[in-house]
């Protein structure tokens, strides 16, 4: 037991929270300014981990250079796929009624083509790069460079985007169109822009997620896959379209993964994160804070 | 005073290929008390949604203050100074008061005034002003339909569109929303009101047009249709 108690297993703890904060917000702000259910979030995160991986190996830029960059491409995707494709369904009252149910199969097949790219790119081999892997040692908690580096890095900019949302004019649009897009519209904001920078922003923080991984975990093309079922169970838990509550339940998952997994063995980890997500879809399908959609 | 403030020829709306408006044409007047009756699915609230935005017009032209707005994205339009209170009113359950009156302001012609904006909504509504920090989402229908009316003033508007303001509300409540909108009239705002209450919307208003079925079948001041006999008798049940 006193193992539970270690600052150690705390640190962990709050590592895996806060990445699954940060990936878990950019899959909430898609769904809930959109009601597009991307089930290739993911592979955000893994293209994420690739960039930093490319420009470490290939060009020797720092991840902590390179994040930024994995977050430009990830947002450019996110441009891409508005301008190419949901622009148009979201502005026809017709495809947008049946949008929901469309967006995953796309999303899938999607999913599907990034990671068959990725292979076929990179190999399906496990890589990684040693960056700050000296151990730093703070009171009782010994923690490799890179993964303080993550903690803190990962906190500072969680904390950014949530006052960015909390505070500032156009998060208040962003939370206005999760909550109704008539009343959005009509109220005078331009549903069309907040729509497109929702998803640049939220790919663009997933992507930033995934070169921050990549700092302390090997990466490789299907590793995108449990970072979704974990962004999703997060975002149920949280209340769907709720960005606070998913903020909150991000880091919740990190805490009850973690000591979990201390308490049972790696092998449970899945049936941890899915045994909560059966769990709440029975208990509660709105989410432990209470208002936003209820989970179908 | 241009007497086209608002001009709408020959428009018509469709869901799918249903007409819920057809062939309807109107002018609203600047400074004036435009209503629009007729029972329920005439299309009235079809006309307020098109001309929001909200929904497209299958043909058609409008045209506000001299400029075709027919395809314009509904931000532009609020920006043009065409602001819709909803029915159902439509406000932010999960925003505070304050939240809901400040989004309100968030198009480019009332983002600069928001202060002094929000502080006149809080001098006309005092409820509001109690109800500051509350959510949205728990206000009784009264409150939120004043909620409504202030947000949509906050948006500096020209022209405001009333979508139904008193349906549902107890009738002292009424009485305040007719007074509001007689005061936004007196303050040189143009309104265009859908009301299930004929009798008091027409006893405010200056001009009307009658609705049925997604066609016009009347039009005039509102004292010539108030008091038509026909209408009297299928809307007013006198």
């Amino acid at each position: 037991m006193d193992s539970l108690l270690s600052p150690q297993l705390l640190a962990a703890a709050m590592i895996t929270g806060v990445l699954y904060a940060l990936i878990s917000l950019g899959l909430n702000l898609v769904y809930g300014t959109m009601r597009l259910l991307n089930v290739a979030h993911g592979d955000l995160v893994m293209i994420g981990a690739y960039v930093a991986f490319i420009a470490f190996s290939l060009l020797n830029i720092g991840p902590l250079v390179s994040m930024f960059g994995a977050a430009l491409i990830c947002g450019f995707l996110g441009w891409l796929s508005y301008k190419c494709v949901f622009q148009r369904l979201l502005s026809n009252g017709q495809l947008l009624s049946r949008l929901e149910e469309n967006s995953l199969l796309l999303f899938f097949a999607l999913s599907v083509i990034i990671q068959n790219l990725a292979i076929l790119f990179f190999s399906a081999d496990r890589r990684g790069y040693e960056y700050l892997s000296a151990i730093v040692e703070i009171g009782d908690v010994r923690l490799t460079g890179a993964r303080l580096t993550v903690l803190i890095v990962g906190a500072v900019i969680s904390a950014a985007v949530v006052f960015f949302l909390r505070f500032s004019l156009f998060g208040l649009a962003m939370n206005a169109l999760i909550q109704n897009r008539d009343a959005s519209a009509i109220v005078g904001i331009n549903v069309d822009r907040v729509q497109m920078s929702s998803l640049i922003f939220g790919f663009g923080i997933t992507g930033l997620a995934g070169a921050l991984i990549s700092m302390m975990e090997p990466i490789s093309p299907v590793m995108g896959f449990p970072y979704t079922m974990s962004a999703f169970v997060i975002i149920i838990l949280g209340g769907l379209g709720n960005l606070w509550g998913g903020f909150l339940a991000g880091l919740l998952l990190g805490v009850l993964e973690v000591y979990g997994v201390a308490l049972t063995g790696p092998e449970w980890r899945s049936v941890l994160v899915y045994g909560i997500f059966v769990l709440i879809l029975i208990f509660r399908p709105q989410g432990l804070l209470g208002s936003g959609k209820t989970a179908r | 005073m241009s007497p086209s403030f608002l001009k709408i020829s020959n428009l018509s709306v469709a869901y799918e290929q249903v007409y819920a408006l057809r062939d309807f044409s109107c002018n609203v007047e600047e400074g004036r008390i435009t209503a629009l009756v007729g029972s329920n699915g005439a299309g009235k609230t079809t006309f307020l949604r098109t001309l929001s935005g909200l929904l497209e017009a299958k043909q058609g032209v409008i045209e506000f203050d001299n400029a075709d707005i027919t395809y314009l994205p509904s931000h532009k339009r609020v920006e043009a100074g065409l602001t819709m209170v909803p029915e159902g009113r439509l406000i932010f359950p999960d925003f505070t008061v304050e939240q809901n009156l400040k989004i309100g302001a968030v198009s480019k012609r009332a983002l600069g005034q928001v202060e002094d904006s929000l502080e006149n909504s809080y001098k006309i509504f005092p409820k509001l002003d109690q109800r500051r920090h509350q959510l949205g989402g728990t206000l009784s229908g009264g409150e939120q339909q004043m909620l409504a009316l202030a947000r949509g003033m906050m948006a500096c508007p020209r022209l405001l569109m009333l979508d139904e303001p008193t349906l549902g509300l107890a009738p002292l409540i009424s009485d305040a929303i007719f007074e509001m909108v007689v005061h936004l009239k007196q303050i040189g705002i143009t309104i265009l009101i859908v009301e299930q209450d004929v009798n008091r919307t027409l006893q405010i208003a200056d001009n009307a047009y009658v609705l049925e079925n997604g066609v016009s079948i009347m039009e005039g001041t509102a004292r010539e249709i108030l008091t038509d006999p026909k209408v009297r008798e299928s809307y007013m049940g006198i």
